[in-house]
């Protein structure tokens, strides 16, 4: 894993701010990053505690979010949330992984892949061998024609990391993915992560404040509570 | 995406969603076929009682309710205005404006079938001049001239009765409510002596006159003769009665009158006016006049019909609009998948208008169903056979819902879109 001393970073951020404006018009700082450069088939965890901007960065990553200040340069473009065409470069580019609501829950697991395989413009042919193969090996062959509901947690953080690298995207974000897991399945999870994004040269970026995940990760990135601006722009004691 | 996956995403909602799929699609069958059902009734009685009176262009009867007059002439239901001389139908046909005047006499019946009393001028009775004539004999002969007591039964009258060609029967005096509605019936009125021949069926004419059993008005005169039914036993006694008093009594209840021209039509309708004992009708403006008469219910329910469609479109909004807050999850997830906003709506409103389309379909099958059933009732009661083609204004009010409740839809779908990422934790 890591970067050849020539590659150019696949994700570049400079001066990355964001904030909230509150409903009683001050502003809620929740984000601060001056600078980042990562590389194909890296892994980074992004730890800080509550309220330091984890789930922030990784929907600005995704382009579902335009930060307050700042530039993220994605194989050396910018990326802009409000572009017409930031949809269309998420499901190309992008896989993530969520805490807990990662699957549809009207479609049986194998659908959730091949859905997931077709809005990324994977061919059906192809999905479908893909997402068997996948299944096959996180042991959920036998589940894939089951709905999210019957399958138990950590089957589902495993189908959902199996969506996630169906179309080995150059980029993968996990938020919190073993925060509702048992430490066993927690420990699988992550190294699906690992083990597939690794495969595929993914650059793998997770939000964790768990120990044990951290300490897997060969990156680690802190984030700090930032403070909370009344509307003049003075910090709220 | 591909369009089939987001109808693939849309309809598997609907099925996860059943209660609220079957909420959207009955409420909208429900105003919809309330609305079908409703116009088809009011559209489809019209046009039968139009269908029905068109043989008839002009009436005469004696003076009283016109409308009780149509009823009885053209659609032989309720009890007879009253008797006019005979004479009245000799002048008509001697009049240089009238084409052919055929005598109708009521009062008669078999089983609550009318029998009706006329003479071989009415198979000159044609709908237009260009057509073949309204009475034609679909089996055996027609009944004027052979022998006194022939009879030739209307196809329903037939069918209804099982008399057939050779049988005979006793019709009974009166008129009383049957069960086929108001019609000539024999619980009140004593059964004549004679027996009638069937000697004909005449083929159906779509209309009141289906029920109809046909015999020659002299028969009826006969029989209705104070004096006949002594003829046997005292033979001699009834012929003391000399010609005029016979003539005298005769009587018919209308007479139906064939103007050469519009123009005739309306100076015979003019002379009529003077007269104290009699009128003269058109029997399809008397149709049309208790129409617009109606009109005023109609209207009255067509309102009520749109307000219960508007109160049934909200509340499809409704459980759009809330059904839609409920995936909200699902949406953001999708978005995050790469499903652009666009679509996001697309699948949305896809899954509003597809159980909206199902409904109306549904409304519009139950509101012909419902509306064909009053048809059929009303044809086996009346004889009267509404039925009217699908056209644009049938499908008005359902084609209102259903865009008005796509509409709200789309702006469900579209205020819905805002996916919120904080939902998928």
């Amino acid at each position: 894993m890591g970067q050849s001393p020539r590659e150019a970073p696949l994700l570049e951020i400079r001066s990355l701010r964001h904030e909230y404006r509150q409903p009683d018009g001050s502003r809620l700082r929740v984000l601060r990053l001056d600078s980042l450069r990562a590389f194909r088939g890296e892994a980074l965890a992004v730890a800080g505690p509550s309220g330091s901007g984890k789930t922030t960065l990784l929907h600005i990553l995704a382009a579902l979010v335009q930060p307050s200040e700042g530039e993220v340069l994605f194989d050396g473009r910018s990326l802009r949330a409000s572009h017409p065409s930031s949809a269309r470069w998420r499901a190309l580019s992008v896989g993530y992984v969520f805490q807990d609501v990662n699957l549809l829950p009207d479609f049986s697991v194998l659908e959730n892949l091949l859905i997931a395989g077709e809005i990324s413009g994977v061919p059906r042919a192809a999905a479908q061998e893909r997402a068997l193969s996948l299944l096959r090996r996180l042991g959920l062959e036998g589940r894939r024609h089951n709905r999210p509901a019957k399958l138990s947690l950590g089957e589902r953080q495993r189908a959902a990391v199996a969506r996630a690298v169906l179309h080995a995207p150059p980029l993968v974000l996990a938020d919190e993915p073993t925060a509702s897991l048992d430490a066993e399945n927690a420990r699988a999870v992550t190294d699906l992560l690992l083990e597939l994004c690794g495969e595929s040269r993914s650059l793998l970026i997770a939000a964790t404040h768990d120990e044990a995940v951290k300490k897997r990760f060969p990156r680690l990135v802190e984030l700090n509570k930032l403070a909370e601006l009344n509307k003049e722009g003075r910090i709220v004691p | 995406m591909k369009g089939f996956t987001a109808l693939r995403i849309a309809l598997r909602h609907l099925r996860s969603r059943a209660f609220q799929t079957f909420s959207v699609v009955s409420i909208t069958a429900f105003s919809a076929g309330l609305a079908v059902a409703l116009f088809l009734l009011a559209q489809g009685l019209r046009l039968g009682l139009i269908r029905a009176a068109e043989p008839f262009d002009l009436i005469v009867g004696a003076k009283g309710s016109p409308y009780q007059l149509v009823l009885n002439t053209v659609f032989l239901q309720d009890v007879p205005v009253g008797n006019i001389p005979w004479e009245n139908c000799a002048a008509l046909s001697d009049d240089a404006r009238v084409g052919f005047a055929a005598p109708l006499g009521f009062g008669d019946s078999y089983r609550g079938y009318p029998v009706v009393g006329t003479t071989p001028d009415i198979l000159n009775v044609r709908v237009r001049a260009s057509d073949p004539p309204w009475l034609r004999i679909g089996e055996g002969r027609w009944c004027f001239g052979e022998s006194e007591f022939e009879a030739v039964l209307g196809a329903r009258a037939a069918a209804e009765t099982g008399l057939r060609v050779g049988d005979v029967f006793q019709s009974s005096h009166g008129v009383v409510q049957s069960s086929h509605g108001l019609a000539a019936g024999g619980g009140y009125g004593h059964k004549h002596e004679e027996k009638y021949r069937v000697v004909g069926i005449a083929e159906t004419v779509h209309g009141p006159y289906d029920r109809a059993i046909f015999v020659p008005l002299g028969v009826l005169w006969k029989i209705h003769d104070p004096h006949h039914a002594h003829e046997d036993e005292e033979d001699g006694h009834a012929h003391e009665h000399g010609e005029a008093e016979e003539a005298h009594d005769r009587e018919v209840t209308a007479i139906l009158v064939h103007p050469k021209s519009y123009t005739d039509a309306y100076s015979l309708a003019v002379s009529f006016q003077r007269s104290a004992d009699k009128q003269l009708v058109f029997p399809a403006q008397t149709v049309v006049r208790l129409f617009s008469l109606m009109g005023r219910g109609e209207a009255f329910l067509s309102a009520v019909v749109w307000a219960v469609g508007g109160c049934a479109l909200l509340t499809v909004l409704l459980v759009l609009y809330w059904s839609g807050a409920a995936r909200g999850r699902e949406r953001a997830l999708l978005h995050v998948l790469g499903v652009p906003r666009r679509t996001l709506v697309f699948i949305s409103w896809l899954e509003g208008t597809a159980a909206l389309l199902a409904g109306t379909l549904l409304g519009e099958l139950a509101g012909r169903a419902g509306a064909g059933a009053v048809f059929a009732l009303l044809s086996r009661t009346t004889a009267v056979t509404p039925a009217v083609p699908l056209t644009w204004q049938e499908c008005l009010a359902p084609a209102v819902f259903l865009c008005a409740g796509s509409l709200g839809s789309l702006a469900a779908a579209w205020n819905g879109s805002r996916t919120h990422m904080e939902r998928l934790g």
